[in-house]
């Protein structure tokens, strides 16, 4: 197992950069996430820690040892591809064995006859046979070993390229984004899998997804992206308890995080949302803002609940959609008084619409006039003007440089 | 509705009958024209089929001309043909279809201006510098003049197919140790293998018929191929037909089955990388 350490790693396509400056530490034994939406650099993040991608600048180390400029086989580093890119003539078997027959090689592998006997003796002999038995046994593909992979699913597929990275015994498993060509239920037992798998090998992974729900439940630690920058490293408790800016509040959590623009006053210890006025509770009454200020009020769903619309505690408004989800209900209110600040969302079009959710079914339909309460106590507090997290514990609000 | 399936179904089978008839008659009459004395080629009425009897023209020709020398030289230049053209083919098709370079739209265009030059053109500068390179009058020059006309086609082929192989199978495949030319050998050859039997048809029909340069550029006897042997079965005062259609079904019939062993790649092959698998 080893660690790696990411310094300043920089990644420009035709002068925009798609990965900047991104500095990171992975311990070893780590089940690193990279977690982001598409197109926010992640993916070339972890080709260019596989060697498939060159670094513009900066560097990597695998343990003691810089590897960003040796090539992807030197790095002892295995990858699952998105499309699992198993080889289609081959047979599971010989899929399986191919790292172990490509270490093996002699440059008169090449010649046709000769290399081909060559390597079919390797996959033969008895310590290449013994490793691809035991993965096989490990990944329930015994059976399969001797069929190609497009008579086998999408989930033995996978379990086949999870098994040709396990053979090679590497440092490092790099994932990219494994499971999502999955359906729904078969993503879940593979996602339980390869926790298994993580705790069985022991190995160190960097996994890269842009489904919260596999980050948070398959990290130690999640790297949030966007853009190509870092926004915030942390356990999935804590990106999901105290997001560093408003992107990763709304990224994270479903239904998201809801925005709401309030007025802090501090001295006061007060917080006035809409027309109602909340006591600050004690983990915002200790954070500073100088004054009265404006803010933005972070909140999750489950935090809100509905009263009565006569209630002078809540906030008053009307139900605009209803979401039974089997256990859960998710109501859509638009409220009289409060505005939002969800930007770009497709959640919510309008302006000052928050979520709530809700145990159990809701008898609620649009058009009904409610009351919304909040409980303070796991709420967030951010910058109006940044967006950042406004918090005395100032480790939460760094987007660069992430070194332990 | 049976009805209409089973009336559009004959429609069908009568489209192929009809086209296999087109296809295949010119061979059928040409055995009927080696199997028929030839006092009776031009009887009327017109003999539909052969006579068993002139099976012996076969055994004839065999001894009378040396069809089985000019058999042989025209396997060899088309094997040697085919197998030249794809051993040059593979690697600039790789590299076309994989490497982004400056001048690379130009290389490819370049490899098509030469298909625009017919062979009459070419031939008498060709034999001056075959003669410099003593490659006239040898099996070994007529292989590398055919592979010169080949090896265009095949690469944008080849090309074409590669095209078609998912980047991610080359990046495991190096990512589990193997080298760019590892690659090719272990991962991409095998993939195009359809697209490599329909390549190997098209050298091998090329080197097989062809008539300019086998006709020009070889004059030992011995070496001349079956076209150009056949060609000289037409004489200035009479040509012996049913001895020319015996030579020239023997010289179909290898073509043939060379076609008939590789048929089923060769479609699979000519439209390879056209849909994303």
């Amino acid at each position: 197992m080893s660690s790696i350490t990411l310094t300043q790693v920089t990644k420009v396509f035709v002068s925009k950069p798609v990965v900047d400056k991104v500095s990171l530490d992975v311990t070893s034994g780590e089940f690193l996430v990279l977690l982001g939406p598409s197109g926010c650099g992640k993916s070339t993040l972890l080709r260019m820690l596989a060697g498939l991608e060159s670094l513009t600048s900066g560097e990597i180390h695998l343990g003691q040892r810089r590897v960003d400029a040796l090539p992807p086989s030197a790095r002892d580093m295995a990858f699952v591809f998105q499309s699992y890119a198993l080889y289609p003539h081959m047979t599971v078997r010989r899929n399986m064995s191919f790292p172990l027959i490509m270490r093996q090689f002699k440059w008169w592998f090449h010649i046709p006859i000769i290399g081909h006997l060559a390597k079919r003796r390797i996959e033969a002999s008895p310590e290449v046979s013994a490793m691809v038995d035991r993965t096989a046994r490990i990944l329930a593909l015994t059976d399969m070993l001797d069929r190609y992979p497009r008579t086998l699913s999408g989930g033995q597929r996978q379990r086949v390229a999870l098994g040709r990275a396990m053979v090679r015994q590497p440092e490092v498993f790099l994932m990219d984004e494994p499971l999502s060509n999955l359906d729904a239920k078969l993503r879940s037992s593979m996602r339980a899998e390869i926790i298994k798998l993580h705790r069985k090998l022991g190995g160190t992974f960097v996994y890269v997804t842009h489904d919260q729900i596999e980050a948070m439940t398959m990290g130690t630690r999640i790297v949030m992206m966007r853009e190509g920058v870092v926004q915030q490293v942390g356990t999935p408790r804590d990106i999901y308890a105290n997001p560093a800016n408003t992107f990763v509040a709304r990224f994270i959590g479903t239904p998201a995080m809801n925005l709401l623009l309030a007025r802090m006053d501090a001295p006061q210890g007060q917080l006035e949302v809409g027309d109602q006025k909340f006591a600050l509770p004690a983990h915002l009454a200790s954070v500073t803002v100088g004054g009265s200020q404006d803010v933005l009020l972070g909140i999750r769903p489950n935090s809100l609940a509905i009263v009565d619309p006569q209630d002078k505690r809540g906030l008053a408004g009307t139900v605009s959609l209803v979401e039974h989800i089997g256990a859960d209900s998710i109501i859509t209110i638009k409220l009289d008084s409060v505005k939002t600040a969800h930007e770009g969302d497709s959640e919510s079009d309008a302006s000052d619409e928050i979520m709530l959710t809700k145990s159990g079914y809701s008898n609620l339909s649009a058009g009904s006039r409610v009351g919304v309460t909040m409980n303070l106590d796991n709420a967030s507090i951010f910058s109006t003007s940044s967006g950042q997290r406004i918090s005395t514990d100032l480790s939460v609000t760094c987007p660069v440089d992430f070194k332990n | 509705m049976n009805h209409s399936i089973d009336w559009r179904h004959s429609v069908r089978v009568m489209v192929v009958l009809a086209i296999l008839g087109l296809t295949a008659f010119p061979i059928y009459w040409m055995l009927v024209t080696a199997m028929t004395s030839s006092g009776n080629l031009f009887a009327s009425p017109t003999h539909l089929t052969p006579d068993l009897k002139q099976w012996p023209v076969f055994s004839k020709v065999f001894g009378e001309t040396p069809v089985a020398i000019w058999l042989k030289n025209s396997a060899l230049v088309a094997l040697g043909t085919t197998g030249l053209s794809l051993l040059l083919a593979v690697l600039p098709a790789y590299a076309l279809s994989r490497f982004r370079f400056a001048g690379v739209g130009l290389l490819g265009l370049g490899l098509f201006v030469t298909q625009m030059l017919p062979e009459a053109m070419l031939v008498v500068p060709l034999y001056a510098i075959f003669g410099q390179l003593s490659l006239l009058n040898t099996l070994t020059g007529l292989i590398l003049v055919n592979t010169a006309f080949t090896v265009p086609v095949i690469t944008w082929i080849l090309k074409g197919a590669i095209d078609g192989i998912p980047i991610d199978i080359e990046e495991a495949a190096s990512i589990d140790g193997c080298s760019r030319l590892g690659t090719v050998f272990n991962i991409v050859i095998p993939l195009i293998a359809p697209s490599l039997a329909a390549t190997a048809v098209i050298a091998f029909f090329h080197g097989w018929n062809e008539y300019v340069f086998a006709q020009t550029l070889i004059s030992d006897a011995h070496l001349h191929t079956a076209s150009v042997g056949l060609a000289g079965f037409v004489g200035e005062l009479s040509t012996p037909l049913h001895s020319v259609m015996a030579i020239g079904l023997m010289y179909t019939l290898p073509a043939v089955f060379f076609y008939l062993l590789v048929q089923r790649y060769v479609v699979a092959g000519m439209t390879a990388g056209s849909v994303k698998g």
